[in-house]
Order: structure tokens, then C-alpha cells, then sequence
């Protein structure tokens, strides 16, 4: 082509201006005015208000910053008994429900097939409506599985249900029920667990992940701290026993790798051992019903059971014993089995058994307030599912469900036949924000405000009684009702008369005007208003002096039992060790980007699911990190990439839990797999729940490389890896 | 008709540089079309409510005093004295317009800081500065224009000469 000079200077002139004009315009902003100022709003300036996080049973105060009108960070409020001003991950993170693009913004009514997913919007005239329409028409008692709830929400529904005669269950993938059965066995009191971490010298923790998610794990947090560096006379021991080194147990003095299931027969040996020593023998007739409960097993049983050697058994009893204020505490992986109650019994017992020679007495029970109505709801474990459904089947009866803020479908593995509970059902009402694998089924879904936009009161376990206020610190963003007056109004319609408020925040103030009345006030006219002020700036109602400690009781009614696991050792020769992530929980936070891009702490991986191995285990196999194996349990098969974790005896493989979701939104569906498809459904033979930790799995390896994202990749020395020697 | 290549290379550099000056200019004037982007949705005048009704500046800017941020002045303030107006002109018409069809005035943004410049008119304001000594003499215009941008040099000349912190972090938090 022939191009003249002329032309080329042209076209580079006209190419130069084209491509430099775009730089050449400013961006344009807007400042958009109020149109009807708000009195309480200073543009930049932060507005406080004080509220209760919603993300777990703890209930830990926070304070919410708020600048014009929009919610924008969570902190800790450092009035609070129970937090101390601190928050975790995913307390932080709750502000991402709240702005959640995936909320449900309006009620829906299924359209296609039911579980298939396909809704169409509906008016709440419309839904309530219908909803009432189909409680007119049932001729069963409906039931209502919701998470645990506390306060005035919990008495409204519990006499929402009462009045139309149905039954309410609570229903919380980790709701550690073989924890206070095992409690009111051991110590022979209807009272609360209370663990005085930080005035304990010498812990030893079976499985307890109690700085990640147990009990009150914000609380914990701040008495760990204060047990190992609190106190200028005395660092506190820690010992942690379980199959897999949790990041609980990262901060022990010593991680023991147990065998699965065998954390009460250790518990056991350290008792036998206790009650050998010359100690025990002055303490007399009082131990005799420990002796008949510890001594039920053979020490060398307990060696070859559990991998730990005599002379570890022996130090730790030693050490135990002559503790100034020991503790044992058991929960997680050692209350996931058949056998979990029992062996937290057997582990409690150690507390009770010391108590009885004189030592300081750190784990206490909480003496509980009479009216603490959720005390008498129960709980839906996967034993009354079968029970249920069996029933259900027997009379072909059809009930009712209503639901809310639970994913059972998702955190109940399909060996449990949960999915027929709902299937079974002639109407399925979802409360939650979200859609999720459960609300998935639902023919009408009423979606509940956000904890930020939501009035309520909670009760928090603490050695101090409080009860926290939530109270709503943004505009609600969207067309939603909060659950307690989506009842109120449904009550209304059904003509239910049991409650006589308007709407859920006048049933509220109703309660704390009682509530306070009997609290010292002024005796002004409008005192209920200044003290209601007063609750909510402060976050709710709290009271000194500490609840008195119950003496504890040792009085077991069962004998000891071995754990059961599921599928043949020489066919599953690996023992399924399935824990909460410690972002994602039980799945509840795979909605949330933050949560979703935390790394975990100890294999780094993030954002997908992985099976943890012991490199021996690896080598043995012949699998490599990152490698896709299949990993398959009697009830189910699923894949993931391997990594290769030092902190996990060679016969067992770890899995998180949290990922694997179908439903649930944009950042959590699709991602990873969820290992309860693999479980079986083994149960705690005392309180029925879900033996999490009792399948056995096999791995093969697909000959395929994972894409697994991780911040690093760890150097597996041979000289760290830890040694467990063959019985 | 031939032309010398002497008066061909003149008319081409000639060329180029005007080109060159042209988005020269375009760039150091810093908009290529300043008066458009900056038109706002109503023609407000300074000079007017400023200047000729003396309004003071936090009467609007309410919040300048007590926040980081001056504010804009909400809808229904300006109703305030305008509801009780005659719709005098076209621009009082125009903002009766949006405060009967309930919408906020989308104003353009004509000061804006970077994101790591920590600023607070509250203690400027408290610190007995003038709104005239950073913004201009806004009460003479009757349009107000995109400022010069405020950079650094230029706040410490003032800093310096008040004796006001010199520090980093006081500015970049």
C-alpha cells in the first residue's frame, strides 16, 4: 500500500487526538441532598447504637456504626459481659447478610415443582393471606423447626404454636446437645455448663474446639487469654486431645492424637489413675461411686484403644490430680460419636472426681432462671427425624412446616431422612432472608429482616445474667417483615387471641416493662421510657452479683460404652473426621464474600473444600498434594483435592464442613463439597443427635490435579511429622 | 502547483503543533468541556443567596461546623424560603419541580479530595477560617466553577503560615 507522508501525518494526528480525548474528560460526581433531612443524621459524622450479633448462641453485644443511615462496621461492645468489646469473624461479617445481594427482598410463592426452586413474587397481603388460608385449612397440628431462640421471640412462637396446636423444635447443626445431657448426668443438675477457663491452671480439653466455635467462643477466647497470661503467679497448662490438631489445639502445650471415639476411654484411665493414688484414699467412702464408673475398663484397654501410651496416661493423671484448679472439658470431636454423651460424662466426672479430693472446682453449672421458656422446647435431632417420619408414615399424616433460620437439608446428611419430613409436608412456610437448600422446598417464602433492621431480646450464657437488646440501626433495605410481627399478623388473622400487641417491638417493650418493673427505678411516671433508653444504649439489661455455682454431683445412670463406626475397616479403612470451618461454620456463612476468602488458619486452602491426609498416609497411597481422590463412605461418594496435613493421625482424614452448597446464593453455591453426603446415620445413643465423627471412608485416587487455591504451600519436613506407635 | 519542501515541513510541524497545544490546552485547563460537566441541574447563583441576600454559608452547608463534610442542603430546605415564593424564574420552577416529584437534586460534585487526604471542615471551621479563604470569593459568582484543585504545597503555604501541624499523619491518616 502506498501511504504518503501526508496521509500518515494525518491519520497519526487524528489517532492521537481521538485516543488522548476520552483522558481529557473528568469523571462527574453527584452529591445527593436529603430530600426531608433526618434529624438524628450529621453527614460524616458516625452514629453508635448498641445491638446483639445474631450469628451464633453466644450473643455477644456490639456496637454498630452507622453514617447516614447505612450500617458500616460491627464492633464488639465493651460493656458487654459476655464479649468484652471483642468480635469474631464472623460477627465482623454480619454486615454482609444485611447487604447481601441474594436477599430475599419481598414474600415468593413457589411456582413449579416443589424443591425445584422456581418462585414468583408475591404482595405480603397476598402471602399472609395465603399463609392463613393454609393453617385454616390443615387438619394436623403443624411443626415449626427453628434455630434456637431466646427472649420474646421464642415465648411468641412457642404460644403462636401452642394456640394452634402444633409443636415447635429448635434445630442447630451444632447445638452440642450430648454436652448438657452428659452435664446433668455428671453432675446431677439441670444447671448450664459454666468452664472457668480463666481460673483454671491445667486444662485438658478432649475436642473442645472452644476458640473457634464452641459454647461462647468469643468469651472463651478472652478467658483462654487470661488463664495463660493473665495472671502474674501461674501460666496455665493446656493439653488437647483429638485425632486431628484443630486450631484449638495449635495453642496447646501438648496435642495428643487420640483414636477416634476413644477420648471417654481415655478419660476412663485418667480417672482409674486418680483413683489409684494414696490422695484418693483419704478422701474415702465418697469416691466409691467414681470407682464404679472408672474402673469398668482395664488400663492396658484403654492403651490399646485409645493409642496413648501408659506412661502419657499416667502424666496426664498425675498432672490432673495435683493441679490446683484443673479442668476437663470435652465437646467436638469427642462428643461426635455413638458414644458422645457418655464420654463427655466420663470427662466431666474427672472435674466432679477432683472436686471431691479438695481441689478448687472451675467447672461449675449455672444455676438457670425459672422463666427461661426455650429450656422445654425441643430439639429436633436426627433420631426424632426418623421417629417422625416413621410416624408420619404410620398415619399418613401430612403436617405443616414452617421453618426458620435452618438449613436441615444441608446440614443433615441424606442418610437421615429429613428430605421426607419436608416432602411429607402439606404446606412448607420458609421465615429465613435467604434461599437456601431448605427454604428451597418451601411453598411460601416470608422473608424475616436482618438482624440490623430487627427489634429483639436475647439471653446470653454468662456467670453474669444478661439479656441483650437488639434494636434496628438501618431502614429496612427491602419489602420484608420481621418474623415476630409476620406471626402477630398470621395470629391476627387466625384469630388466635393468645397476644394482644399490635406489632412484635410493643410485645417487646410489654415484656421489659414487666421485666424492669421488678428492677430498682425511679418512681416517675415515664420511668419505663428512661430505662428503656438506658437498655438500648447500653444494649440490653445485665446485672451482677454472678449467678451462684451449683456444687457439683456425681451421679451417672449408664454405664461406659464404645463408640460404633459405620462401614468395614478393611473396606473404609480411614475414620472420617468432618469439623466446622471455622469461617463457614456449618455452612451458615458460605454467603458471605469475607467469610468465603478467609483463609483457614492451619492449611491456608480457601475458597473450596479439600481432604486433609497424613503425608505417611499420602505416601502409602501414592497421593501427592493437590491430587483429586475420591473419597467414599457406605452411604455416599464425593471428590476432593488432597492436602497433606502433618496435625492428623495417619488412620484418619479431616473434612471442613461449610462448602458444598446447591442453594444459598451467588458465593456460596456451587463451590466445594459438603461431607455430611458422606455420613452415616450414626446417632448419640443417649440424646439421638448426629454421630458426626462415626463413618469410615475409603480414598482412591482419580488420576486427575485439583485447582486448589491456597495463600501457601507448606513444607512437609519428615522430621515433624508426628509418630504414633502400632498397638 | 509545487510547493518548496521547505514550506512543506513549516505546514506539517505547523500542523502537528497546533494538534499538540490544542490537548495541551485541553489538558492543563483540566476539562475539555468544564462549563457542560460543571452545569449543574439547577442553575444555582452564589452571587445571589451569598451575595445579594447574605444568606450565611452554614445556613445551607449546615453541617460544616460539626462534621467532616459541609453537606448540601437537604430539598425541603431550600422549600423553605422557596415554597413561600412566587416561582420567580425558570431555575425556582425547575427546583419545584423536583421537590413535587419527590426527588433529591443530583448536584455535580465540584471540590472533591483524594481518598488519602484525611480533611474535617469541622476544625477548619473551629479553627476561625473563612469558607472564602479555601473556597473563593463564591458570594460574587453567579456560577460557581470547578475549583483549582487543592494540593499539598498549597495547604501547607496556610498551614505554615497559621502554624497549624505539619505533620504527615495529621493529613494522611
Amino acid at each position: 500500500m502506498n501511504v504518503k507522508r501526508r496521509t500518515l501525518l494525518k491519520t497519526a494526528a487524528l489517532a492521537t487526538v481521538g485516543s488522548v480525548m476520552p483522558g481529557c474528560r473528568q469523571h462527574v460526581d453527584h452529591l445527593i441532598p436529603y430530600l426531608l433531612p433526618d434529624d438524628e443524621i450529621i453527614p460524616g459524622v458516625d452514629d453508635w447504637y448498641a445491638s446483639v450479633c445474631n450469628e451464633c448462641v453466644a450473643r455477644c453485644g456490639v456496637l454498630v456504626r452507622t453514617r447516614e443511615g447505612r450500617a458500616k462496621k460491627l464492633e464488639g461492645n465493651p460493656d458487654h459481659p459476655v464479649n468484652h468489646g471483642k468480635l469474631c469473624v464472623k460477627g465482623q461479617a454480619s454486615l454482609q447478610s444485611l447487604y447481601n445481594p441474594d436477599r430475599l427482598r419481598h414474600p415468593f410463592q413457589r411456582e413449579g415443582p416443589r424443591g425445584e426452586g422456581t418462585f414468583i413474587p408475591l404482595e405480603w397481603e397476598e402471602g399472609l393471606r395465603r399463609c392463613t388460608q393454609a393453617f385454616q385449612n390443615i387438619s394436623e397440628p403443624p411443626m415449626m423447626v427453628t434455630r434456637p431462640v431466646s427472649g420474646t421471640l421464642a415465648r411468641l412462637l412457642s404460644d403462636f404454636m401452642d394456640s394452634i396446636g402444633g409443636r415447635l423444635y429448635f434445630y442447630a447443626p451444632d447445638a452440642e446437645l450430648p454436652l448438657h445431657a452428659a452435664w446433668h448426668e455428671s453432675m446431677g443438675s439441670d444447671a448450664s455448663p459454666f468452664y472457668d477457663l480463666a481460673h483454671a491452671d491445667y486444662l485438658l480439653s478432649f475436642g473442645a474446639p472452644f476458640l473457634e466455635h464452641w459454647l461462647s467462643p468469643v468469651a472463651m477466647g478472652i478467658a483462654f487469654g487470661h488463664m495463660r497470661q493473665g495472671r502474674t503467679t501461674v501460666r496455665g497448662r493446656y493439653i488437647h486431645i483429638e485425632p486431628r490438631m484443630s486450631v484449638t489445639a495449635v495453642n496447646a502445650d501438648q496435642w495428643i492424637p487420640i483414636r477416634p471415639g476413644t477420648e471417654g476411654m481415655l478419660a476412663l484411665g485418667i480417672g482409674q489413675l486418680i483413683l489409684d493414688t494414696p490422695l484418693s484414699a483419704l478422701a474415702g467412702k465418697v469416691l466409691d461411686r467414681f470407682r464404679g464408673f472408672y474402673g469398668t475398663v482395664r488400663l492396658d484397654e484403654v492403651e490399646s484403644a485409645t493409642g496413648v501410651a501408659r506412661d502419657v496416661i499416667a502424666r496426664l493423671a498425675h498432672d490432673f490430680a495435683s493441679a490446683r484448679a484443673p479442668l476437663a472439658i470435652g465437646g467436638g470431636a469427642a462428643c461426635s460419636h455413638t458414644n458422645g454423651t457418655i464420654s463427655l460424662i466420663a470427662i466431666n466426672g474427672l472435674n466432679a472426681l477432683v472436686t471431691s479430693m479438695g481441689r478448687e472446682s472451675v467447672a461449675r453449672g449455672l444455676r438457670q432462671d425459672e422463666t427461661r421458656l426455650e429450656r422445654s422446647i425441643p430439639w429436633l435431632t436426627e433420631q426424632m427425624v426418623f421417629e417422625l417420619v416413621e410416624k408420619q408414615k404410620e398415619v399418613d399424616a401430612r403436617p405443616a412446616l414452617l421453618l426458620y433460620g435452618c438449613n436441615p437439608l444441608f446440614t443433615m446428611p441424606p442418610s437421615v431422612p429429613i428430605k421426607a419430613l419436608f416432602e411429607r409436608a402439606s404446606f412448607v412456610v420458609s421465615f429465613g432472608s435467604f434461599l437456601d437448600e431448605s427454604s428451597e422446598y418451601a411453598d411460601l417464602l416470608l422473608p424475616d429482616r436482618d438482624m440490623l433492621e430487627s427489634w429483639g431480646d436475647h439471653v446470653a450464657e454468662s456467670t453474669t445474667q444478661t439479656i441483650g437488646l437488639s434494636q434496628p440501626v438501618v431502614t429496612p433495605l427491602y419489602d420484608t417483615k420481621q418474623i415476630g410481627d409476620t406471626i402477630l399478623d398470621l395470629s391476627r388473622r387466625l384469630d388466635l387471641g393468645y397476644v394482644q400487641a399490635p406489632t412484635f417491638y410493643d410485645l417487646l417493650r410489654e415484656r421489659w416493662k414487666t421485666f424492669l418493673a421488678d428492677k430498682p427505678h425511679d418512681e416517675t411516671a415515664d420511668w419505663f421510657e428512661s430505662a428503656w433508653i438506658a437498655s438500648l444504649q447500653q444494649g440490653g439489661w445485665w446485672q451482677g452479683p454472678s449467678r451462684r455455682a451449683l456444687p457439683v454431683n456425681f451421679a451417672p445412670s449408664r454405664e461406659f460404652e464404645q463408640a460404633v463406626f459405620f462401614g468395614e475397616e478393611h473396606e473404609y479403612p480411614f475414620v472420617l473426621h468432618p469439623y466446622p470451618s471455622m469461617a463457614l461454620g456449618h455452612g451458615e456463612g458460605a454467603n458471605r464474600p469475607w467469610l468465603q476468602e478467609l483463609p483457614d488458619t492451619l492449611t491456608t486452602v480457601v475458597w473450596g473444600s479439600c481432604v486433609e491426609v497424613n503425608p505417611k498416609t499420602a505416601r502409602d497411597l501414592g497421593i501427592a498434594q493437590g491430587d483429586v481422590v475420591r473419597v467414599t463412605s457406605p452411604f455416599g461418594s464425593l471428590t476432593a483435592s488432597v492436602v497433606l496435613f502433618p496435625g492428623i493421625r495417619p488412620d484418619v482424614v479431616a473434612m471442613p464442613l461449610g462448602q458444598g452448597h446447591a442453594s444459598y446464593g451467588r458465593y456460596a453455591k456451587n463451590r466445594g463439597v459438603n461431607p455430611a453426603e458422606l455420613l452415616a446415620p450414626a446417632l448419640d445413643t443417649v440424646t439421638g443427635t448426629l454421630a458426626a465423627g462415626a463413618t469410615r471412608v475409603r480414598i482412591e485416587q482419580t488420576g486427575l490435579k485439583g485447582r486448589l487455591a491456597m495463600l501457601e504451600r507448606p513444607t512437609v519436613e519428615e522430621s515433624n511429622l508426628i509418630t504414633i506407635k502400632p498397638h | 502547483m509545487s510547493h518548496s519542501p521547505i514550506l512543506r515541513g513549516v505546514s506539517v510541524l505547523l500542523f502537528t503543533g497546533v494538534i499538540t497545544a490544542g490537548v495541551g490546552i485541553l489538558y492543563s485547563s483540566g476539562s475539555s468541556d468544564s462549563e457542560s460537566q460543571d452545569m449543574q441541574p439547577v442553575s444555582f447563583s452564589h452571587a445571589w443567596h451569598a451575595g445579594q441576600l447574605q444568606v450565611d454559608c452554614l445556613y445551607c452547608h449546615r453541617f460544616a461546623a460539626v462534621s467532616a463534610t459541609a453537606g448540601v442542603p437537604s430539598v425541603q430546605l431550600c422549600m423553605s424560603c422557596h415554597g413561600n415564593l412566587i416561582e420567580e424564574n425558570a431555575e425556582a420552577q425547575t427546583l419545584s419541580r423536583y421537590w413535587h416529584q419527590q426527588q433529591p437534586i443530583p448536584w455535580v460534585r465540584l471540590q472533591r479530595l483524594p481518598d488519602f487526604v484525611y480533611f474535617s471542615h469541622e476544625m477548619h471551621v473551629r479553627a476561625d477560617l473563612n469558607c472564602t479563604d479555601c473556597h473563593g470569593h463564591v458570594e460574587r459568582m453567579s456560577h460557581t466553577p470547578r475549583a483549582a484543585s487543592y494540593e499539598m504545597g498549597w495547604c501547607l503555604t496556610c498551614h505554615r503560615q497559621r502554624g497549624a501541624s505539619l505533620d504527615c499523619l495529621t493529613c494522611h491518616q
